[in-house]
């Protein structure tokens, strides 16, 4: 792990309030990027990925205890997400549940859920994984994912591949379930 | 997204492009009772969200324009800021309270002055 984000945790733990707060800049330089863009993966808005952010770093200047034992930069994202990101995750969705129509258990599990094994993949890791999985698709199916991860809509993707919105729905749920299969399998025999 | 009562692969990718462009709430509003079950009930559903999450976090968490370091720590010290005021705020409260309570417990004077001049101290 950096040093630089080493010392940071040192002084995040220590008891002294003033001495957190100081250790706070550092951690936050250090942290910032891997942060935002693990929290991304939930809220896909740069506005509530900073908001939530803004609160996370505060509930860790407040209670730091969980960073006490960190070895690495995998354990530190993992421990924040676990200790401190899930509870504001879940947050952001709370006070509109009551008008929906999905339990509360299934909202947590779709907007915070429990960390698998994607959760602790680094980004290049992850980048990389994804790669080796999409070259296993078939033509089509990996077209309908990069065209979708361009940008484009369904109809634009439905136009490009000259079928309909609706093949191509079916198409890309397809192509993602067989994406975590392919994914799943090159994890497990890595 | 559609009105009528869409199959689990729509809701996926709806689900999806929901992520993608940053809309969940209106996403989870759209949901009916019987979609919410059929969610619910998906095995499939859910494994898939965790790859959909893969394809947000690959695609697009790269090209996603985050803040200055810099102004963003401006606002996570002035988010500790204000918890410290509050800290601070609600432990001055609470120790008028204290003092009036033993005064009414019907304890003497001396009690109270000596309690007074401990708070001094601190």
């Amino acid at each position: 792990m950096d040093r630089r984000l080493q010392n940071a945790l040192k002084g995040l733990t220590a008891c002294d309030v003033e001495r957190r707060r100081r250790a706070m800049e550092p951690f936050v330089r250090a942290t910032f990027e891997s942060f935002i863009r693990y929290l991304y993966r939930y809220l896909g808005n740069e506005t509530e990925c900073e908001d939530v952010l803004e609160d996370v770093y505060a509930d860790i200047w407040e209670d730091p205890g969980h960073l006490s034992n960190i070895n690495s930069q995998r354990e530190l994202l993992k421990t924040v997400y676990m200790y401190y990101m899930r509870k504001r995750l879940r947050q952001v969705y709370r006070r509109i549940n009551r008008h929906l129509n999905l339990s509360q258990n299934n909202l947590t599990n779709l907007v915070a859920p429990e960390l698998g094994v994607f959760e602790m993949m680094s980004q290049s890791e992850l980048k990389q994984s994804l790669h080796r999985a999409l070259g296993k698709l078939k033509s089509r199916e990996r077209r309908a994912i990069e065209l979708w991860m361009e940008g484009f809509s369904n109809r634009t993707v439905a136009n490009e591949l000259k079928t309909t919105v609706g093949a191509v729905k079916m198409l890309k749920f397809r192509a993602i379930l067989k994406l975590k299969k392919l994914m799943q399998d090159s994890y497990q025999a890595e | 997204m559609s009105d009528t009562k869409r199959e689990i692969q729509e809701l996926l990718v709806d689900y999806a492009g929901a992520l993608r462009d940053g809309c969940i709430p209106s996403f989870l509003k759209s949901l009916t009772r019987e979609e919410g079950k059929l969610i619910a009930s998906s095995e499939q559903f859910w494994d898939a969200t965790e790859i959909v999450r893969v394809l947000n976090g690959v695609g697009f968490a790269d090209k996603a324009v985050t803040a200055d370091v810099g102004l963003f720590m401006s606002r996570v010290d002035a988010n500790i800021v204000s918890r410290l005021k509050k800290a601070r705020a609600s432990s001055q409260r609470k120790r008028p309270s204290r003092l009036t309570s033993q005064k009414r417990s019907g304890r003497s004077t001396k009690s109270a002055s000596k309690t007074e001049n401990t708070e001094k101290q601190i």
